[in-house]
């Protein structure tokens, strides 16, 4: 019964662990630019689809079409950063809004017209399983979580001590003053953006293998179910992004084991209401930051 | 002085300019037979549309090139239902009112179906469905109420007799796990087998249903491997299929728990995906491209020939056949007049690649059922089995 749980609670990590590196990088992206990336699920898609078309056209190895896959995306991301999300700096927030829906429906359209509607088959990746602690994972998952600490770890290494993160945590705070000190407030909103976008991209190429499905609609979903894990842990805040994200991920398993698959998606908006009922800013922040 | 065009004269000149052009007739002028598809071509269920409308150009392009029905050529219009019965109703209502088709060929999912009946009954549109598998769609059709409405394709409830039968009686397997597709189709399907389940003496331990795109089953399938369950009904969609296959080798299941039911088990990229998870998997298909006879033997090879070596599914293939039975009734029939065609369509006799066609008077064709087990990486057919429906009073 106990090693039942347990495992539950090891899928609940593996999947909180995709849930946390593409929130966090929807979440700096809500700091720095004070808008809701609706389409941050589409990058997402746009990196898992680099990859595949590396992994099927291109014949490379998975490690290598990591790589394109999320420098494809980084290249996207520049092209809609430049035009629109530069934009969306200090313009209200319904600007936002619509922005980023529109850039969804046109990302996600666009990809089906060039690829097609069907459902493609994602070939790469580690998939043989491993054992650990008795518990068996395909080494992809492993991988997963593994990268999801690598990325949490030097995100709060950059926001701390690197001058880009010491930009970053300023222009959220006041953009009149940084204009003052002397920061240059598009830049750091481009790059914020480029960075939460390729986070979503890496995300998104390093679950393909389990997820095995590549379709242009996927990244609808990643998003609805990325907005409940950021106001969880705070719009803006990194370090509770990580573990509502965990929280997230353990409380799907267990309701998908213990009351039923149909139920897991229910977990994610049920706590939004909640969250958002009680404590709308967040579990993990002291008051509201906004 | 110049006059300028005053903007609200301009937005009206245009309106009406624009309204002229829209309302060219479509119909009749070019003396075609339209025919509308309606198939999920984007979402879950797009490979399903993909196959489905293939196998009706295929069909269109043969009768076509041999003349046409009586010198008239069939036009095929495809309508997109996204799989979903908003969608499908939209696609329907743009068929109807401004392609002007007088048949429809539609949809895929039972769900969409059964949200299009109404709309063609109030239409006065020949809907004929080639590929949902509801027994709700002909309860309701025929002497069930909407006569415009015909089937040629089995029922689920045919379907999980079938398949219960097989594993419970070949197999001995008393206890079952529910892995189904959260929607019309794979709750009746889980529904029909529970009616039959007494009399195999079998029993469900768990049951689950999936969200047409979910992608994370580990949960789930960690909790039938370790509920004793001697194999997983699974009745879901072709593209989850490969995913759940998968995971079934990580948890530990994989040739352990066998999948029965109906998903595409039988297809070969599917197979190779996790061929050890879908071993001993057993099916109830409406067709197969193994199934062996003359007419499907030659259906398999045209539909290759004619989509670069793409092998067809059982979708393609029951729109192809619906088509050249559409034609068929045309030419009985002797006019393109919706209540004429309809009228021949409730008398046929029609010879299919799965043996002779009729309509009982719930619309509703009476066909057989085809039983298969991957044995080897293959699938091997069983048998096909066919039964009366019983249909409530």
């Amino acid at each position: 019964m106990l090693t039942m749980i347990a495992e539950q609670i090891v899928n609940g990590i593996v999947s909180g662990s995709v849930y946390a590196i593409v929130a966090v990088g929807m979440t700096m992206i809500f700091g720095v630019l004070r808008a809701i990336n609706f389409a941050h699920g589409e990058y997402y898609m746009l990196g898992t689809f680099g990859a595949w078309f590396a992994i099927e056209y291109l014949e490379l190895p998975y490690p290598v079409a990591i790589v394109i896959g999320v420098a494809a995306t980084a290249v996207i991301a520049v092209v809609v950063g430049q035009f629109v999300m530069q934009r969306i700096v200090g313009a209200p927030p319904e600007t936002g809004v619509l922005a980023t829906l529109g850039i969804a429906l046109v990302l996600q359209n666009t990809v089906i017209l060039v690829f097609g509607g069907g459902y493609k088959f994602f070939s790469g990746g580690y998939i043989e399983p491993v054992s650990i602690f008795g518990f068996t994972l395909a080494e992809q998952r492993v991988l997963i979580i593994i990268v999801c600490m690598l990325v949490f770890v030097g995100l709060e290494l950059m926001v701390t001590y690197s001058r880009f993160g010491k930009a970053m945590r300023a222009v959220s705070q006041n953009i009149e003053c940084c204009a003052v000190v002397g920061i240059d407030v598009p830049q750091v909103a481009l790059r914020t953006f480029i960075l939460g976008a390729c986070l979503a991209a890496l995300s998104g190429v390093l679950t393909a293998p389990v997820n095995v499905s590549v379709y242009g609609g996927m990244g609808e979903i990643i998003t609805f179910k990325t907005l409940p894990v950021i106001i969880m842990g705070g719009l803006g805040n990194v370090r509770g992004t990580f573990f509502a994200a965990m929280i997230l991920g353990i409380a799907e398993s267990l309701v998908a084991t213990y009351v039923g698959l149909q139920f897991r998606d229910t977990v994610g908006f049920a706590t939004l209401m909640l969250v958002l009922m009680w404590r709308p800013h967040g579990l993990f922040s002291m008051q509201a930051r906004f | 002085m110049t006059h300028t065009l005053d903007r609200r004269a301009f937005c009206i000149a245009m309106g009406l300019i624009g309204l002229r052009a829209a309302s060219t007739d479509a119909r009749a002028e070019d003396g075609t037979i339209r025919l509308g598809i309606v198939a999920p071509m984007s979402g879950p269920n797009s490979r399903y549309g993909s196959f489905s409308l293939r196998g009706a150009q295929l069909a269109a392009k043969e009768i076509n090139d041999a003349g046409g029905i009586g010198g008239r050529k069939i036009t095929i219009i495809s309508g997109d239902s996204q799989g979903t019965p908003v969608e499908g109703v939209s696609a329907t209502r743009r068929l109807i009112d401004l392609d002007k088709a007088d048949f429809i060929i539609g949809d895929v999912s039972s769900s969409v179906t059964l949200a299009l009946q109404p709309v063609v009954e109030d239409a006065g549109v020949l809907l004929l469905n080639a590929a949902s598998s509801n027994p709700k769609i002909t309860y309701g059709a025929g002497a069930g109420g909407f006569k415009w409405t015909f089937r040629n394709y089995p029922t689920d409830e045919n379907r999980a007799l079938v398949v219960i039968q097989y594993a419970a009686e070949k197999k001995g397997f008393t206890k079952f796990a529910v892995l189904s597709v959260d929607t019309d189709y794979g709750r009746a399907a889980v529904e029909f087998t529970k009616k039959y389940l007494p009399r195999f003496k079998g029993q469900i331990l768990t049951e689950d249903y999936y969200k047409e795109g979910e992608v994370d089953f580990r949960s789930v399938l960690a909790k039938i491997r370790d509920s004793g369950a001697q194999a997983i009904i699974m009745y879901g969609l072709a593209d989850t299929t490969p995913i759940v296959a998968r995971q079934m080798i990580e948890v530990g299941v994989a040739g352990k728990i066998p999948l029965i039911g109906n998903a595409e088990f039988n297809t070969e990229s599917t197979i190779k995906a996790a061929p050890k998870a879908l071993e001993g998997a057993i099916e109830a298909a409406a067709w197969l491209p193994a199934w062996d006879s003359p007419k499907s033997k030659a259906f398999v090879e045209k539909f290759k020939a004619e989509y670069h070596g793409e092998m067809p599914n059982n979708h393609a293939y029951v729109h192809w056949e619906t088509v050249r039975l559409l034609a068929k009734a045309i030419e009985a029939a002797g006019s393109g007049d919706r209540a004429k065609v309809r009228d021949a369509l409730s008398k046929i006799k029609y010879d299919s690649a799965m043996g002779e066609v009729t309509f009982d008077d719930h619309n509703q064709a009476r066909l057989p059922m085809i039983l298969l087990e991957i044995e080897g990486g293959k699938p091997v057919i069983k048998g096909a089995y066919s039964a009366e429906i019983d249909y409530p009073r």
